[in-house]
C-alpha cells in the first residue's frame, strides 16, 4: 500500500513550505521538502540599478533578517568600489547586527519553538499556559527591536545604513536609553537559557553535521573574510564557488546547495562548534552546556541560539559603552566615485552564512548578483534529517510524524522568503 | 461583545507586515486575549482557512495561483478584508519590474528552470478581491496597526492622514533634504503617517508607503531633472513600490 503524507504550509515557520512524504507500506521511502513561496527575482530586481539602490532594495528579501542583508550587500558594495568606513560606522553596523540576531533568535524561540515545549498551538496558547516565559522572551525581543529602532531608523528595513557611512548617528540621550534597556535584558537571556536548556530532545540521535560559518576575525563574532569548516579547512570568502554548488530546484522555487557534495548545516550551532569568540556570560552558559552542543545534532540549535541570546546582548552593551565613551559627531559621506568591480562579502546572519556578491560597471550601476542565504544551504541537510527522523519513527501515526517533522524544520529556523531569492545573474 | 475572529496570511512578500504585529512586543498578550486568531501560519499550528472571519489581514502582493487560492478563500469567509502593507495596496518591492518581461525576470534567476515557475507579475490585491480597508508602508507602522486593532473593537475603521511626507518632515523642522542638501527625497508624493522617519536620520524619503492622493508628479520630476538627476534614476527610484505613476501628470 503506498500513500502520501503532505504538511502543507508548514506553520511557525518564515515563509511557505511544504513537506511530503511517499510511504510503501509502513516504510518511509521519499521524503521531500519544498519551499512554495512566490519568487520575487530580486537578483533580477537589482540588474540595473545603482549600488545607492542596491541595500535599500535587497533588505525587502526578508523582514527577520532585513538588516544583516543590508549590512551584507554595504560589505559587498564597499569592497567592488574601494570604499573605507569609519571606526564609527563600523561600529554601529555591528550594534545593529546584533540587534538583529536579538530579535530574530527570541522571535524564533519563543513564538515559533515554545509554544512546542508547552504543547499549545501559538502565541495564545502560551499567552494562557506559559505567560511568564513569553513575556520574557517578548521583553528580550523588545530590546533587539530597540537596538534596530534607535540605530537604523527603523525596527524592520532599517533606513540609516547606506554606502560609506550612515545617517544620523545614535544622540548620547538614545545610546543611554539602548544601556539600560540591554543591562535589564541581560539577566532575562541568562533564564532564557535556563529554560531552553530545561528542553532536552527526545528520541534518537540524528546525524551529526558538517558545519560551515564564517571564520570569526577580531572581537566582532559575526564578522569575517573566510569561511571555515573546521579542521583548518578556511577558504576566503571571495572563492565560495569552489566550496558551494547549487542544484537546481526540482520542486519548489529554492536553489538548493551543496557543500563539497555534502549536505552542510549552518546557524548558531554550527557557529558554537566551530570556535566563535564569546564574550564572559555567554561562555560561562556555553560551558555548562558543552556536552549538549558539542558534536550535537541540529536539535540542539535552539539551546545554541538561546547561548548566542546572551552573547549578542553583551557584545551590544559592551559597543554602547564605547560608543557613549568616544563621543563621536555627525560625519558625512564624502562622495563617492564609481567604478567598475565585483564586491563579494559573507556576514553570520541568525540563521547562518550569508553570501553576497555584485558587480558593478564604471557607472555603478549592478550588472550581476548572487546572494546565496543560509537557509539555501541548509536544505540538503533538512531533507536528510527529515529521512531519518521518518525511517526512525516508522510505524508512527501522521499526526505524531506531523508534529515531529515540524519540531524537526523549526529547529533549523528556516526563513523560506530568504531562501527562494538566490541567484546567479 | 464577542471577540471578532481574524485572520492574518502573508502571500508574495517578505513576512515584514506579519512581523510588524509580532513585534508589538507589549500588546501582544492582550491581542491574544482580545481576538481570536483564527488563522496565521506564521504564528499558529492550525492550517486549514475555515471561517467565519470578521476581519482578514493580508500582506503581499498576488503572484502565483496559490496566492490567488489563498486571498479567494479568506475573501469568501471573511466579512472585511484589509490589505497590510505596501505590497498589498500598491504591488510593492516585487513589482517594480512589471513592466518588462517576467519569462526574462526569472530566466535571470533560474535559467531553464524558469519556464516552470508558475508565477505572474505581481499584483496588488484590488486587482482581484474588494478590498475594505488599507494600512500602508513597508513595513506599516506599527501604531497604524494598532489604532487599527482597537477601532476594530468598536467594530470600525480609523481614518488616517492623507497628506504628504513633507508635511510631517516640516512640522519635526527637520533640514530639508531635497531643498537644502540636493537629494532625491520623495517625501512630496508620498502618503504621511511615518512621521517622516527617513529625512529625520538624514535619509532622503525613498517612497514606501506609496502615493499621496494628488501627489504632484510633474512638479517633483521638473524639480529633479534641474538638480540634475537623469530622468532613468528618477524613474527607477519612484517605481521601487508603485510601477504606475504618471510622470506626466499635472495636478
Ligand atoms: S510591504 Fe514591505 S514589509 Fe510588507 S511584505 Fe511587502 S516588502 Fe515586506
Ligand atoms: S520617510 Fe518615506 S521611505 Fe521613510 S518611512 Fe516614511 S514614507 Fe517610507
Amino acid at each position: 500500500m503506498n500513500r502520501v503524507l503532505e504538511i502543507r504550509p508548514l506553520t511557525r515557520v518564515e515563509g511557505h513550505g511544504r513537506i511530503e512524504v511517499r510511504f510503501a507500506g509502513t516504510k518511509a521511502e521519499m521524503v521531500s521538502l519544498s519551499f512554495f513561496e512566490a519568487p520575487r527575482f530580486f537578483e533580477a530586481l537589482l540588474k540595473g540599478k545603482s549600488y545607492e539602490e542596491v541595500p535599500e532594495i535587497i533588505c525587502r528579501i526578508c523582514s527577520l533578517c532585513s538588516t544583516v542583508h543590508r549590512i551584507c550587500s554595504l560589505f559587498a558594495i564597499e569592497k567592488a568600489l574601494d570604499i573605507r568606513v569609519s571606526e564609527q560606522v563600523g561600529l554601529y553596523r555591528e550594534l545593529i547586527l546584533h540587534g538583529g540576531h536579538i530579535q530574530s533568535h527570541a522571535l524564533h524561540l519563543f513564538c515559533l519553538v515554545l509554544p512546542d515545549c508547552f504543547a499549545v498551538d501559538g502565541i495564545s496558547g502560551l499567552a494562557d499556559k506559559a505567560p511568564q516565559e513569553l513575556k520574557r522572551g517578548l521583553h528580550i525581543k523588545a530590546a533587539g527591536n530597540l537596538i534596530q529602532e534607535i540605530v537604523g531608523g527603523r525596527t524592520i528595513h532599517p533606513v540609516t545604513l547606506v554606502p560609506g557611512g550612515m545617517g544620523k548617528p545614535v544622540s548620547r540621550e538614545g545610546l543611554l536609553k539602548l544601556k539600560e534597556t540591554l543591562q535589564g535584558v541581560l539577566p532575562e537571556t541568562r533564564r532564557a537559557f535556563e529554560l531552553f536548556r530545561s528542553f532536552l530532545p527526545n528520541g534518537e540521535k540524528l546525524d551529526t553535521p558538517r558545519y560551515l560559518s564564517v571564520h570569526p576575525e577580531g572581537a566582532s563574532p559575526f564578522f569575517g573574510d573566510s569561511l571555515t569548516m573546521g579542521n583548518a579547512e578556511t577558504i576566503p570568502v571571495e572563492l565560495y564557488t569552489n566550496l558551494l554548488r547549487e542544484k537546481m530546484p526540482e520542486t519548489g522555487n529554492a536553489k538548493a546547495v551543496l557543500v563539497n557534495e555534502e549536505p552542510a548545516t549552518v546557524g548558531a550551532l554550527a557557529r558554537l562548534n566551530l570556535g566563535m569568540n564569546l564574550t564572559p556570560m555567554a561562555a560561562a552558559a556555553f560551558e555548562e552546556c558543552r556536552m549538549l552542543v558539542t558534536d550535537a545534532d541540529i536539535r540542539a540549535n535552539n539551546l545554541a541560539q538561546a547561548v548566542e541570546l546572551i552573547l549578542a546582548v553583551e557584545r551590544s552593551l559592551e559597543i554602547v559603552d564605547i560608543l557613549i565613551e568616544a563621543d563621536f559627531s555627525r560625519e558625512e559621506t564624502t562622495g563617492i566615485v564609481p567604478k567598475k568591480g565585483q564586491g563579494i562579502a559573507a556576514v553570520e546572519a541568525p540563521r547562518g552564512v550569508l553570501i553576497h556578491n555584485y558587480s558593478f560597471d564604471d557607472r555603478g550601476i549592478c550588472r550581476g548578483a548572487d546572494i546565496v542565504t543560509p537557509t539555501v544551504i541548509n536544505q540538503a541537510a533538512m531533507e536528510r534529517d527529515l529521512i531519518a527522523l521518518a525511517t526512525h519513527m516508522e510505524g508512527a501515526d501522521d499526526e505524531e510524524l506531523t508534529g515531529a517533522f515540524e519540531r524537526l524544520v523549526r529547529a533549523y529556523d528556516p526563513c523560506i522568503s530568504c531562501a527562494v531569492h538566490l541567484l546567479r545573474i | 461583545m464577542k471577540k471578532p475572529a481574524i485572520a492574518i496570511a502573508g502571500l508574495t512578500a517578505c513576512s515584514g507586515c506579519q512581523l510588524t504585529l509580532l513585534n508589538c512586543e507589549e500588546e501582544l498578550p492582550e491581542i491574544a486575549q482580545r481576538f481570536i486568531i483564527d488563522y496565521f501560519p506564521l504564528g499558529l499550528t492550525e492550517r486549514a482557512i475555515t471561517g467565519p472571519i470578521d476581519v482578514a489581514f493580508v500582506e503581499g502582493a498576488v503572484s502565483t495561483p496559490s496566492d490567488l487560492e489563498i486571498l479567494m478563500k479568506l475573501r469568501n469567509c471573511s466579512r472585511s478584508l484589509v490589505a497590510l502593507g505596501t505590497c498589498a495596496l500598491w504591488g510593492g518591492i516585487a513589482a517594480m519590474k512589471n513592466q518588462e518581461s517576467r519569462k526574462d525576470l526569472a530566466k535571470t534567476v533560474y535559467g531553464f528552470a524558469a519556464d516552470d515557475l508558475k508565477s505572474f507579475n505581481p499584483q496588488p490585491l484590488h486587482r482581484f478581491v474588494k478590498v475594505d480597508f488599507a494600512i500602508t508602508g513597508c513595513p506599516p507602522e506599527k501604531g497604524e496597526l494598532l489604532t487599527t486593532l482597537a477601532a476594530l473593537l468598536r467594530g470600525t475603521f480609523p481614518v488616517f492622514p492623507r497628506y504628504p511626507v513633507c508635511s510631517e518632515c516640516r512640522s519635526r523642522e527637520n533640514l530639508c533634504l531635497l531643498i537644502e542638501r540636493d537629494k532625491m527625497c520623495l517625501g512630496p508624493l508620498v502618503q504621511a503617517g511615518c512621521n517622516a522617519r527617513c529625512p529625520a536620520v538624514g535619509i532622503g524619503c525613498e517612497g514606501c508607503r506609496g502615493p499621496v492622493t494628488e501627489a504632484n508628479v510633474a512638479a517633483e520630476m521638473e524639480l529633479l531633472l534641474k538638480k540634475g538627476f537623469s530622468r532613468d534614476e528618477i524613474v527607477s527610484r519612484m517605481q521601487r513600490f508603485y510601477p504606475e505613476w504618471d510622470y506626466e501628470q499635472s495636478s
